[in-house]
């Protein structure tokens, strides 16, 4: 990144962290925070953490004098936030976290990730709440400012809780660990869940085999793991059965039959086949890790991501659906500014469209803001 | 709920308040009473508890005699499990405590089953289940299974609404069991003087001979071939000179050490990894070892799955729930039959 750009862009975090409003994560006193700053080889990745504020107001002097790139707290609350080692900190107990970055689901346009892994959230949320129970009070909601969503839940009865516990959280929103026999035996099934979730991702299954030429089919089901071409064409013989079932009583599926016994898992152990697709559309496919880390940093609702310019931004659950992170997260203005743009991209901002050649072009501020804090662009002209 | 509780259930259920108020006049100074006659014989018990927790049965047979069953016998039964605590505290090994506990809760599960409904229900509701409903609040739900390793207690296979999780009537007694050992587990270690570990030490002394020559049984000399597969194929990467991701190095390592095998030779395993950087290895295998204080155990079979390390399961995974596990059984099965 040259010089006149990190200097733009840290003169434009500037004049935000001036104005806005900050917000501060409750228990502040007890939060390790960690900042990456504007440092003469920005980007490369230098994070300076184990850092204790004792309360609002230093930790807001602090950032609007160090004008940090990224800011990060923990999810922990920790006796000794500001202790050199994780170990003298002394974890007291952590947030519950659900991190949903659309990186892991689908390749693409910017525009097109998020409104996938905004799906991918919305999935989640009705689980959290309809499913799990979760209080819609405790949870809140923040976009990233990058590729995804954040979802803090601060409820006191999880704050305990150890990465055991956790996992069995995000296993279940995942749908991993999944046993078909288990979930098709459940005695008073509800119409959310796995068991809905699993027979209807199963059916889709066997009515696009149905569909396909008999020869076709036997030949995807014997890729599946020790499932041989006598097992697959006994399979196929039993779809319309098993769909009958499936529909009127599933606890009835009989998983001592051998072919249904052998294809029914090999179909949920075959990580990249149709099977395992259509029952992922079906789950939330939050990033495990970041769920069963009770030590996680993560970013500061209302402060700027380094990588884009947009605001890491706390909505409501009942705003959530008319959220549009490229209008809302938007802080910056409209002022031309020279940019010189390192390929032929089109991006929509706010609402307009843009459509850029390589070389030098004048555009809005949000917009040069982003594209240099992506590092497809530079600043051009004077600042 | 009301229920009225006799000295059987005393002695049944120790970790009850009522057991222990039972005991309380005893209880006023751990000091003293470890040196009375009645103190030392239930100190003996307590030492006979930690053993069978520890599953040693050869020295069980000395002390098989088990306190009687008027109101003196019943304090002292009360008391050993009292103490049993205080020498496992005084340890303060983890997996010790883990020991005890699952003992403590399997012990009284064993009394539990015959309990009649109403004393039944009462012991569950005194842990925090309540057993006449077809379902449990579904944080008392994760809090208590996290630990319980079959697939018919992940939350996934649950039905889950509302905040309810489904249990059957007969799954009950099995969860109360793993509250009990949840909340024992949650209670230790206790903050012991250390003048009253001094005083016993005798006794932890012999806690200590017979928890290593459990180890050494279990573990033992380091068996390649008794890797489980998701451990070999870690490996197996490592020596192809495939680079490997952060948790696959957790991973390999922490199991390497947790069975026993020598840093350098862990280190040495690292040498054919393509970014090999001996110092950095070095910090990575002393951390996860215990040089920072945490001694890391190895990630069980759900965290392996939750992080996609979980590959090519055979017959024996199905059986376990820890890579470790693994590890024993199929040691144990290697070895030829006595003769």
């Amino acid at each position: 990144m040259k010089a006149a750009t990190l200097e733009f862009l840290k003169q434009r975090f500037t004049d935000y962290y001036q104005q806005e409003y900050l917000l501060v994560p409750p228990s502040l006193g007890q939060r390790e925070w960690g900042f990456i700053f504007f440092d003469p080889d920005y980007p490369e990745i230098r994070m300076r953490r184990h850092i204790g504020f004792s309360g609002r107001e230093e930790l807001i002097t602090y950032v609007r004098s160090m004008v940090p790139a990224h800011a990060y707290y923990s999810t922990a609350y920790y006796m000794t936030p500001g202790a050199p080692t994780m170990n003298e900190k002394k974890w007291l107990g952590a947030d519950l976290i659900f991190d949903l970055d659309a990186d892991h689901i689908v390749r693409g346009p910017y525009d097109l990730m998020l409104a996938r892994i905004k799906e991918e959230t919305q999935k989640l949320i009705s689980m959290l709440t309809e499913e799990m129970g979760f209080d819609p009070g405790a949870i809140s909601i923040v976009f990233s400012g990058g590729r995804g969503y954040h979802i803090h839940i601060r409820d006191i009865s999880v704050r305990g809780w150890g990465s055991g516990e956790r996992r069995e959280l995000i296993d279940y929103v995942c749908g991993i660990g999944l046993d078909p026999a288990l979930v098709l035996n459940h005695r008073t099934p509800s119409p959310r869940g796995w068991h809905q979730r699993y027979i209807s991702s199963l059916t889709e299954y066997l009515q696009r085999l149905d569909a396909m030429d008999p020869g076709e089919a036997v030949r995807e089901l014997s890729t599946l793991e020790g499932v041989g071409k006598v097992t697959a064409e006994e399979f196929y013989k039993k779809r319309r059965e098993l769909m009958e079932k499936l529909k009127n009583s599933p606890e009835r599926v009989n998983f001592r039959d051998h072919t249904i016994g052998k294809v029914l898992p090999a179909l949920l152990e075959a990580k990249t086949g149709n099977f395992y697709a259509l029952l992922l559309d079906k789950a939330a496919r939050a990033d495990e890790p970041v769920t069963t880390d009770i030590k996680r940093l993560i970013r500061m609702p209302s402060s700027l991501h380094g990588g884009s310019g947009l605001r890491v931004t706390p909505i409501g659950i009942r705003e959530f659906p008319d959220f549009d992170p490229l209008t809302d997260a938007v802080v910056f203005g409209d002022r031309l500014i020279k940019t010189d743009v390192s390929m032929k991209l089109g991006m929509s901002l706010r609402g307009n469209h843009y459509q850029l050649e390589k070389g030098v072009n004048d555009v809005p501020e949000a917009l040069a803001v982003f594209l240099c804090c992506r590092g497809i662009a530079e600043i051009a002209g004077g600042v | 709920m009301r229920v009225t509780l006799d000295l059987k259930d005393f002695v049944k259920y120790p970790f009850l308040k009522e057991s222990q108020q039972f005991i309380g006049s005893y209880a006023d100074s751990i000091e003293e009473f470890i040196q009375t006659n009645t103190g030392k014989i239930a100190l003996r018990y307590a030492l006979g508890r930690v053993r069978d927790a520890l599953g040693d049965r050869e020295n069980r047979e000395k002390d098989s005699s088990s306190p009687g069953s008027d109101s003196f016998g019943v304090k002292q039964a009360v008391a050993s499990y009292a103490l049993a605590r205080v020498l496992v505290s005084c340890q303060n090994d983890r997996s010790l405590i883990e020991r005890l506990t699952r003992f403590e809760a399997q012990r009284a599960y064993s009394f539990l089953i015959d309990e009649e409904e109403t004393k039944k229900e009462y012991i569950a509701w005194s842990v925090g289940i309540d057993i006449r409903n077809p379902e449990i609040p579904f944080i008392r739900y994760v809090e208590t299974v996290s630990g319980l390793r079959d697939d018919r207690w992940r939350l996934v296979n649950r039905e889950v609404r509302a905040g309810m999780v489904a249990v059957t009537h007969e799954e009950m007694d099995e969860l109360v069991r793993e509250q009990i050992r949840v909340l024992l587990t949650r209670q230790l270690p206790l903050k012991v003087p250390e003048r009253i570990c001094q005083l016993l030490q005798p006794a932890l002394e012999q806690v200590t001979l017979v928890y290593q020559k459990q180890m050494l049984e279990r573990f033992g000399t380091v068996e390649e071939d008794s890797f489980p597969p998701c451990i070999q194929a870690i490996l197996m990467a490592l020596t192809s000179g495939t680079n490997i991701t952060h948790a696959g190095r957790f991973a390999v390592t922490a199991f390497l050490h947790n069975i026993g095998m020598d840093n350098n030779k862990i280190i040495e395993l690292y040498c054919r990894a393509p970014d090999f950087d001996i110092s950095k290895t070095m910090y990575q295998v002393e951390h996860i070892s215990g040089r920072g204080g945490t001694e890391y155990t190895s990630p069980s079979c759900a965290a392996m799955r939750t992080n996609g390390l979980c590959v090519k399961r055979d017959a024996l995974c199905e059986k376990v729930g820890h890579p470790l596990s693994y590890y024993k059984q199929k040691k144990r099965k290697g070895k030829p039959a006595p003769t």
